[in-house]
Order: structure tokens, then C-alpha cells, then sequence
């Protein structure tokens, strides 16, 4: 069956406008391909799949080379926010960019929720 | 010394690097999914990394840039901090010469490191020769970077480029020099 984009995008959409502080998202392929966003206007999704990939095997690779172990996720921490990247099932990677003010346990409940949703879309 | 390989999807950047690395490479290499995927089973999304012990006193670091525009922040990073740069192009291949222009204005923009042209795939069926890959990578005149023929999955033929892109930096680093001694 394939993958239904639009329910993709819903389901991130929902996910953007319904947690608090939370300014954006995009599921990309590991390989940093968009497959679906909803991103802050002015972002490049091309650019944003790209980074996503490229930090998230950068990290992995750190993990592995390391003694980390494998990764849960890869957490930048900016002064005006941050963005977090969770490999999500095997063809894909979530990235979700939240404001400084975000309180972090709910953003990390709120990230393993819509995983677990995009998860069932994606198989 | 830092050696920065780039080129475009499929000239055999992370070939090179494996060839003569003598650590074991540091790939970010992901499964494709893009047109790369007609080429190759797997790409490289951020960098290969590999050491090469020159001389006593001079280790080689080989950074391999992913082919991909999309990752063309990876490419700024790498190129800020090269030394020299050899791009990758593959010989059999033309309706890729334009892409390879393009990284090469993206490096040059960025950088003023020597750069090296190394043809790869030559023993593949209709290779173009150098002088009209020159040329359709916009070099008209008889000014352009040296060119080498090169196959990535033979190390001897890598670490002769290699030697080939150290030679250009140190005749780089004299020009350079020379002036402000006098």
C-alpha cells in the first residue's frame, strides 16, 4: 500500500497547532528527502531534510564509534529554542523544532506520541 | 593537511577515501532513495572521513563531501576547511559535466585552496577525453587546474592523485610565500 502523504501531513499539522511551543516539524527519509512537514514559513524543506539526515547519521555514527550506544535522539539547544531528531521506523526521521519556552518532559511525551501515530501510517 | 573529495552522486568520493584510508572510514553512508538509487545502494549524507599517515611529520585527513545540491551545507562546511580539494568526475557520464561545474563555482566562491580534476570511470564504454571535459567544465583556455585520471578502487592510482594534490598545495603555498619574504 502507499504511503498516504496527506495523513502525514495531517497528522503533523494536528501535531504543530496542538502542543504548546512547539513551532514546527518535518518527517524526512534518511537519506534527506521530504516526505512530509509543517514547517515555519521561510524554511526550506529541501534544506531541512537534508540537514535533518545528515546530523542524525553524524550522531548515530557517534554513538556507535563512541561506546553510546544506539540513539534515542539528537537534541540541539539553541538560545531561541530546540530541535530535536528521532529516528522514527526505518525509512524515516522526525525532526521537531520547539521554542524556548517549551516545558521538555511534555515535548518528549508529546514527540514518542506522534511517532508512534506516524508509525502506523508509515508500515 | 586536510583534503577535502568532492564530485558528483556516484564518482567514487567514498571509493577514494576507503582506497587509501588507514583508519577504518567514518562513512554517514544511508540507503538511497533519490535518483541515486538508479546508481548505487547506498550514499553518503554528511561526510566520510579518512586518515592517511604521509611522512612522519605530516598526516593527511580526506574529507568526502556527499554528491547531492540538497547537501550543499555539508559542502560549505567541508571547503572552509580544506587545503586543497580534488572534485570527481565521472569520465562516461557527460549529462553530469554541469553539475560538476556547479560544485566547482560553489567551491571556488567559497575557497581559494588549489583544486585537481580527476576523471574517474575512464575504463567505462565512450569515456570523454580531458581536454573537452575541460571544456564543458568551463575552462576555454589553456588556464585550468592539472587533470589526472584516476580509479577509485585502486589504491595506487588514488595515492598518486593524492601526491599529485599535495604537490599542487605546496607549489600553492610557495607562489604565496614568496612575495612577502622579500
Amino acid at each position: 500500500m502507499a504511503i498516504n502523504v496527506e495523513k502525514l501531513n495531517t497528522v503533523l499539522q494536528n501535531f504543530v497547532t496542538g502542543t504548546s511551543d512547539v513551532e514546527g516539524a518535518a518527517l524526512v527519509t534518511p537519506d534527506g528527502l521530504p516526505l512530509a512537514n509543517s514547517l515555519p514559513i521561510g524554511m526550506d524543506e529541501e534544506r531541512v531534510s537534508a540537514m535533518s539526515a545528515a546530523m542524525l547519521s553524524l550522531g548515530e555514527r557517534i554513538g556507535s564509534e563512541l561506546a553510546r550506544g544506539s540513539i534515542d535522539r539528537i537534541y540541539v539547544e539553541g538560545d531561541a529554542g530546540y530541535g530535536v531528531l528521532t529516528s522514527c521506523a526505518e525509512d524515516a526521521v522526525l525532526l521537531v523544532l520547539a521554542s524556548k519556552a517549551v516545558k521538555q518532559g511534555v515535548l518528549m511525551l508529546e514527540i514518542k506520541r506522534v511517532i508512534s501515530e506516524l508509525k502506523l501510517i508509515l508500515i | 593537511m586536510r583534503l577535502v573529495v568532492t564530485g558528483p552522486v556516484s564518482a567514487g568520493k567514498s571509493t577514494f577515501i576507503r582506497s587509501v584510508s588507514e583508519i577504518e572510514v567514518v562513512d554517514t553512508d544511508r540507503r538511497a532513495t533519490d535518483e541515486a538509487m538508479l546508481l548505487k545502494h547506498k550514499t553518503t549524507v554528511a561526510f566520510d572521513f579518512g586518515r592517511l599517515q604521509f611522512s612522519p611529520n605530516m598526516a593527511l585527513h580526506l574529507y568526502g563531501t556527499p554528491g547531492q545540491s540538497r547537501f550543499d551545507f555539508m559542502w560549505d562546511i567541508l571547503i572552509h576547511q580544506a587545503h586543497a580539494y580534488i572534485l570527481l568526475v565521472a569520465a562516461h557520464r557527460p549529462q553530469e559535466f554541469r553539475y560538476a561545474r556547479r560544485i566547482l563555482t560553489f567551491m571556488r566562491r567559497r575557497s581559494q585552496a588549489p583544486v585537481l580534476i580527476g576523471l574517474t570511470h575512464t575504463d567505462q564504454p565512450d569515456p570523454w577525453d580531458a581536454e573537452n571535459i575541460l571544456i564543458a567544465l568551463g575552462y576555454l583556455t589553456d588556464q585550468h587546474p592539472p587533470v589526472i585520471a584516476v580509479n577509485p578502487t585502486q589504491p595506487e592510482s588514488v595515492a598518486q592523485s593524492v601526491m599529485a594534490l599535495i604537490q599542487q598545495y605546496c607549489e600553492s603555498q610557495a607562489s604565496v610565500t614568496q612575495p612577502s619574504m622579500r
